[in-house]
């Protein structure tokens, strides 16, 4: 490597530590990292805005983009305040029941919009149920933060991560739901006996507690009703347009944007309120990690420890697949996983090529670490976006959550799904392929 | 007019006074905002009303306005009542109400040297301090505006009495007043200081 690749190598460490510090803003961290990579001429801007292998892949930022609007637009409806809330009503407000009820809502949702938003809504309405309940709200959210995790693997837009990973393997939204959403539905049982062994055998049962919540009015929570058939009619076509890409081969970028346009013309909501809930930091944070993992791969960086990597593996992509499952899951707990992804998705790409035709034991790299970094992002409050989320409102309602206090659930957890998924990937790639 | 002619006494709360207490302020002297004292009985900032409504209003609701629409009136009272439960130092340190320290002007202050301090910062009342900073009262704005719509011949009956009738008078029928000190600070509140 010559002296250009060694000083991006280093910018690049110097970023991640800071980014890992958490001391500095994300989004400022990552675009100074990315300005960095320009002055030191590892970069050019036709390789930044114009290459999605060396620089910002629009196709991941405007997914997000279109989503952050349709789901902001359909937050304004109140539909997830009437889903929670008639839902522990239907759980009789019995607690586990309720849990039972609000991880099943936060993982579904956390599938079919995204993990963040999903918690976003999810952990007030949580806290309202657990308020009248006379319950201590931190294991509900912290249930709530883990399956939106787990949920959000299952799908292409269910966790940021999982976009990147599409976006640069080529795989669709249907690869996911083939390959991944199977073994999510078996990681969601899993996890709703963890919520009980960790904290359903200890709840307790206040009848006349549950008449406050039982009294609670959820339809009044439908702010617009028009409004809320309609966006729930985009969202269909918009997940039918996710669905049916190989007849129409439009990306999912461009799906989630004509979403988005129809939602804003339909509802006649004002610039400020359906761009309230863009989360501008997340997507420029996005831009800068791409400069500057892209900047590593223009210099050549990331092909030359893929082929450190390729002649480490041989063709042993069984011990590889689990290595990367493991691994992605204890490196996710500790660095946020969408930096992690946005750096290891290149390097699997260098090591494998797009996951279209691969055979099972070398596509299955691509899917350990979605898997892995998902699921890993269970860890610690600081593993994925959703953790960072919950233990921000339980904070701010007098209900702070520690980092240990995450930790101690979130690595048995994550020990628990890893394990689960193990011999997922072994028989499905390896064995059985 | 100078700001010794224009000083009132407003009721004034301590740190332990809880927020239904406050409420119940507000709600006798029809007031706007309230003066928080320090542990010396000093008054030292002024909590704006409006900041109390929060407090009744869990954080959570305030998070997501919609769910505001769930609560039936049972589970509205229980809100309120969880007032009494909590003291405004609790508040004040947990930064779920904000006080805002109250810049203070001489007595012998002129109405312009008033209105230009309460314009600079948007306050709506400033303390009148000696200049060894014992304290003497309040000037509130809307004394200010009557006194300016007095020099501006507008004058009238309420614009007078709004000149001489100070707002803790309002309270003179209800359970703190000016002559019942004890009672206020039985209450967790302070009674109006002269600051003699």
């Amino acid at each position: 490597m010559h002296a250009t690749s060694w000083l991006a190598l280093g910018v690049f460490a110097l970023a991640y530590v800071v980014i890992a510090s958490e001391k500095l803003n994300r989004a400022a961290v990552a675009l100074t990292g990315g300005a960095a990579m320009v002055a030191i001429g590892a970069t050019r801007g036709d390789a930044m805005f114009f290459s999605a292998e060396t620089g910002v892949d629009w196709n991941v930022i405007f997914l997000l983009f279109g989503m952050m609007i349709l789901v902001g637009i359909l937050k304004q409806t109140g539909v997830f305040e009437f889903l929670a809330i008639w839902s522990a009503q239907r759980a009789q407000a019995r607690p586990f029941r309720m849990m039972v009820m609000l991880v099943l809502i936060t993982a579904l949702a956390s599938a079919l919009l995204d993990n963040v938003t999903t918690v976003l809504l999810i952990a007030p309405v949580t806290l309202l149920l657990c308020d009248r309940m006379g319950l201590a709200p931190i294991p509900f959210l912290l249930a709530e933060a883990m399956a939106s995790n787990i949920g959000g693997t299952a799908t292409l837009i269910g966790d940021p991560p999982n976009i990147i990973i599409a976006s640069r393997a080529g795989l669709s939204f249907n690869d996911f739901l083939i390959h991944l959403a199977p073994i999510v539905v078996v990681l969601v049982a899993v996890f709703v006996g963890l919520c009980w062994l960790l904290w359903g055998r200890h709840f307790t049962h206040d009848p006349e507690r549950a008449e406050a919540v039982l009294a609670l009015t959820p339809r009044e929570t439908i702010s617009n009703r028009r409004l809320l058939w309609q966006i729930l009619t985009i969202l269909v076509a918009v997940l039918v347009g996710f669905v049916t890409h190989s007849l129409t081969h439009l990306e999912p970028s461009v799906i989630a944007l004509i979403g988005a346009g129809l939602a804003i013309v339909i509802s006649r909501l004002d610039a400020e309120d359906y761009l309230e809930d863009v989360e501008w930091e997340t997507l420029l944070f996005f831009a800068g990690l791409f400069i500057m993992v892209g900047s590593l791969v223009h210099q050549g960086v990331i092909t030359q420890l893929a082929d450190t990597l390729t002649t480490a593996i041989g063709t042993n992509y069984h011990v590889a697949a689990q290595g990367i499952l493991v691994g992605s899951a204890v490196l996710s707990g500790i660095i946020d996983n969408i930096p992690y992804v946005a750096t290891m998705a290149p390097l699997v790409h260098d090591l494998v090529g797009p996951a279209p035709g691969l055979p099972p034991g070398q596509q299955s790299l691509w899917w350990v670490l979605a898997l892995g970094a998902d699921l890993g992002g269970n860890a610690t409050a600081i593993g994925a976006s959703a953790n960072v989320v919950i233990c921000g409102i339980a904070k701010r309602n007098g209900h702070p959550i520690s980092f240990w206090e995450f930790t101690k659930y979130g690595l048995i957890v994550t020990a628990v799904t890893i394990l689960c998924t193990i011999p997922y990937v072994s028989l499905r790639y390896f064995i059985l392929a | 007019m100078r700001a010794e002619e224009l000083l009132e006494q407003v009721p004034i709360v301590l740190r332990e006074t809880t927020g239904a207490e406050a409420a119940r302020v507000v709600a006798e002297f029809r007031l706007t905002g309230l003066v928080v004292a320090d542990d010396a009985g000093a008054p030292i900032a002024v909590v704006p009303g409006t900041q109390l409504l929060s407090v009744v209003l869990p954080q959570y609701v305030r998070d997501d306005p919609k769910l505001a629409h769930a609560f039936d009136e049972r589970a509205a009272d229980d809100l309120c009542r969880k007032l009494n439960t909590v003291t405004l130092g609790e508040l004040l340190d947990a930064k779920r109400i904000k006080a805002t320290q109250v810049p203070s002007v001489l007595p012998e202050d002129t109405l312009i040297e008033i209105a230009t301090v309460m314009d600079q910062g948007h306050y709506p009342v400033v303390l009148v301090r000696e200049r060894d900073q014992s304290y003497r009262g309040v000037v509130t704005m809307s004394r200010v505006l009557a006194a300016i719509a007095t020099a501006a011949g507008q004058d009238s009956d309420l614009v007078r009495r709004r000149l001489q009738r100070d707002i803790i008078e309002r309270g003179r029928s209800g359970v703190l007043t000016e002559t019942e000190p004890d009672s206020a600070a039985s209450q967790g509140l302070a009674g109006p200081t002269s600051g003699d």
